[in-house]
């Protein structure tokens, strides 16, 4: 059975994501401080964390951070502020995508199910982008024979690339495509997460060769070959 | 520099100095022709008065010394006279006297008479003063010129009287004496009191202006100071000396801008701890509106176990926090906007795809109530797309809830710096006289009306917010029963500003 870690401070909103969730089909536990998080994640090991920013003892961002450093388990901030500096500060710190209060808890499973299912595997199970090679069966990226971690959004967002390496990717064709469901304009989601994918798999990031930018409307994969 | 016209109608110093310059220079100019007059009037009526005397005494002597000659004829006439016009010329120092003498009509041809002294044209006696000196049985005298035969010409007095020679008849005796030492005198009076009339009405001048730079200083100091302050600059203060009436000036004005300061600084920190506090209410209230919003989901989602009544609050519920939580949204926009802390994320956005877009977003239903007229290919434009987008969303809600089962059209109208959009409606309208009131804050057009439709009532003055935010604006038409008319209009590059309107409200 699926368990997901819910981390919020308010003791009616956990228990209600509880009912939810639970009613969902998941196992829940819930968690009211920040400081209290780390012992339980290790025991527990939850398939993905529903983490909120404020929150008493240590705060969600480094909270994030500390998951980050053991696990790439897949974490949805929950925020109750909807300004931009916020938001960043959780993706940046490795969320995967994060809801603003008060969202609708059918969209909350919805994402939570996208970011819980597993990349389909194809028969041409060995996809290249650059000069790296995706282990789409290992779920492991390979570059000069050396294994390189990426979260499962990660994996999944450099998949989508190098599955059709001539296209390019609008911001918003990324967003449905690695996200599911999304308001078409929160294109941050899609930058920050381009941004800590290059800093782990370029060897240059201020140069990017494997995901490339194209000004004024997206990115796509690099040539294979050409990474270097 | 500015010109001088322009600087006498806006510096009070340059006007006053230029005043006080001319009302001295006119009274210089009276005291010293006063001055002049009186003393060129001694001068020649004392030169007059010896003249006269001097003159008097010569036809005296020259009387006796006529009485002793003998004539027996003109060649012993003419040799007493040559005698008596042999005067010494005139030197360098001395004073000139010349005499001129004529005989009268009547005189018997041989004994006529007409001469001058040293090279003297006669001409020098005015034929006038000839007649007064012939009719007059005592002394005349007149003012001349001294006119010579080799052209010089010497401003002079001239003293006239007759001379008898018993037998022979009267013969007019004129003696001329020069009043070029009493000009050159009057010259150098009349320079000297020129030269201090110029200096004192230079001294006069410029002690004026230096007084009244000293005086208008702080006046315009404190004219600056009021500038900065205007500026937004409140704490820059009048510097004073002394306890005179300008420093009383500078007090007074440095105690107002000390309380400007104070009180403005006090309404900045009301207004900022009620922005936060409205901010802070939105932010709390989202924890617990979205768990009652995912129990009212729960007990929505298994309301067909209920009672038909229960079941319609579960609707009821769902529908009104939806309500609740716009609302809320909006609340927290606004807040940001009085807080000014609105932020822009500029993108270069096809204002056509964002326009259809949000057409299907707000009525995704497939008959055609919207009609959008747009032209073909994209028109680009420098916007945060995501407030836009809000503005016309807000703009068609609002047209949809009012339209009377009337058709909207949408029309997007561009020049070379600009680019309208408008949402035009045939349905209920409003007083045009209403307008201004449409952007404020959940007003009504109608208040007993039944409010059929979620709007929060904050839609139309966020979507203004935004377009000043664009440097837009919201052109307004409408009429009672005959719909209304939005226009945004907005300048399609960062910076620019609206020139002219591609599309107007009123183009109806």
């Amino acid at each position: 059975m699926t368990s997901i870690m819910v981390v919020d401070d308010d003791q009616d909103l956990a228990e209600m994501l509880g009912i939810v969730l639970t009613g969902a089909g998941y196992e829940v536990d819930l968690v009211n401080r920040g400081d209290e998080v780390m012992p339980l994640f290790t025991s527990q090991n939850p398939d993905l964390v529903l983490l909120d920013v404020m929150l008493p003892g240590l705060n969600g961002v480094e909270v994030c951070k500390l998951i980050r450093e053991v696990s790439m388990v897949p974490i949805v901030m929950l925020s109750a502020k909807g300004d931009k500096q916020d938001i960043v500060a959780g993706l940046e710190a490795g969320a995967d995508d994060y809801m603003v209060k008060p969202f609708d808890p059918l969209e909350l499973v919805a994402r939570m199910k996208v970011r819980l299912r597993r990349s389909v595997v194809e028969v041409n199970s060995e996809l290249c982008i650059g000069s790296l090679k995706i282990d789409q069966i290992e779920h492991s990226i390979i570059r000069d024979g050396q294994v390189i971690a990426l979260t499962r959004l990660e994996f999944d967002l450099l998949v989508a690339l190098a599955k059709e390496p001539g296209r390019v990717f609008t911001r918003e064709a990324l967003l449905s495509e690695v996200w599911g469901y999304r308001p078409a304009t929160d294109t941050r989601l899609v930058n920050v997460h381009i941004q800590r994918l290059r800093s782990k798999i370029e060897v240059n990031p201020e140069d990017p060769k494997i995901i490339v930018t194209v000004r004024g409307v997206g990115y796509k994969a690099g040539v294979p070959g050409n990474s270097q | 520099m500015k010109s001088p016209l322009k600087a006498w109608r806006s510096t009070l110093v340059v006007r006053i100095t230029g005043t006080i310059v001319a009302l001295s220079i006119i009274l210089i100019w009276l005291l010293g022709s006063a001055l002049y007059s009186r003393v060129s009037s001694g001068i020649f009526d004392e030169k007059q008065k010896l003249s006269i005397l001097d003159a008097q005494s010569t036809a005296r002597n020259t009387q006796i010394q006529l009485n002793f000659s003998k004539y027996q004829d003109k060649a012993a006439l003419a040799l007493v006279f040559d005698d008596i016009l042999a005067i010494p010329p005139k030197t360098f120092e001395s004073t000139a006297k010349e005499i001129v003498v004529f005989s009268f009509e009547n005189i018997d041809n041989k004994f006529k008479f007409d001469g001058a002294s040293n090279l003297l044209d006669p001409k020098s006696v005015p034929a006038d003063f000839r007649e007064i000196t012939r009719q007059s049985t005592g002394t005349e005298s007149a003012r001349t010129n001294l006119i010579y035969l080799d052209g010089t010409i010497e401003p002079a007095i001239v003293v006239g009287t007759d001379l008898l020679i018993s037998g022979v008849g009267k013969y007019e005796f004129y003696v001329i004496f020069s009043l070029s030492q009493q000009e050159k005198t009057m010259n150098l009076i009349f320079n000297y009191l020129l030269l201090a009339g110029v200096v004192l009405t230079l001294l006069i001048g410029t002690t004026t202006y230096f007084l009244m730079r000293r005086l208008i200083a702080p006046i315009q100091d404190a004219a600056r100071v009021a500038e900065e302050l205007t500026k937004g600059n409140l704490d820059l203060r009048m510097d004073f000396q002394g306890e005179d009436e300008i420093a009383s000036l500078g007090y007074s004005f440095n105690e107002m801008a000390v309380s400007l300061q104070q009180q403005i600084s006090r309404l900045e920190n009301l207004s900022k701890l009620q922005q936060r506090f409205v901010s802070d209410v939105s932010h709390e209230l989202r924890t617990p509106l979205t768990t009652i919003r995912m129990a009212s989901q729960v007990i929505y989602a298994t309301r067909d176990s209920f009672e038909p009544t229960v079941a319609r609050s579960a609707e009821l519920l769902i529908s009104q926090i939806e309500r609740f939580e716009s609302l809320l949204t909006d609340l927290l926009e606004v807040s940001r906007f009085d807080a000014q802390a609105a932020v822009m994320e500029i993108e270069e956005t096809d204002l056509v795809a964002l326009v259809k877009e949000t057409i299907d977003y707000v009525h995704p239903s497939q008959d055609r109530i919207v009609n959008l007229q747009a032209p073909i290919s994209p028109v680009m434009a420098d916007v945060d797309p995501r407030r836009i987008k809000r503005i016309i969303r807000n703009l068609i809600s609002n047209a949809l809830d009012h339209r009377e089962n009337q058709k909207i059209d949408v029309r997007i109208v561009e020049s070379e710096n600009e680019v309208s959009i408008g949402v035009r409606d045939y349905g209920t309208g409003f007083n045009y006289t209403d307008r201004k009131m449409l952007f404020e804050r959940f007003w009504r057009a109608d208040s007993s009306r039944a409010r059929s439709t979620g709007g929060t009532g904050l839609g139309l003055s966020i979507s203004l917010e935004d377009a000043k935010l664009h440097q837009g604006e919201i052109d307004v038409w409408g009429e009672r029963g005959k719909g209304a008319h939005f226009v945004l209009t907005i300048p399609k590059f960062a910076g620019g500003s609206i020139e002219s309107r591609p599309l107007s409200a009123q183009l109806q």
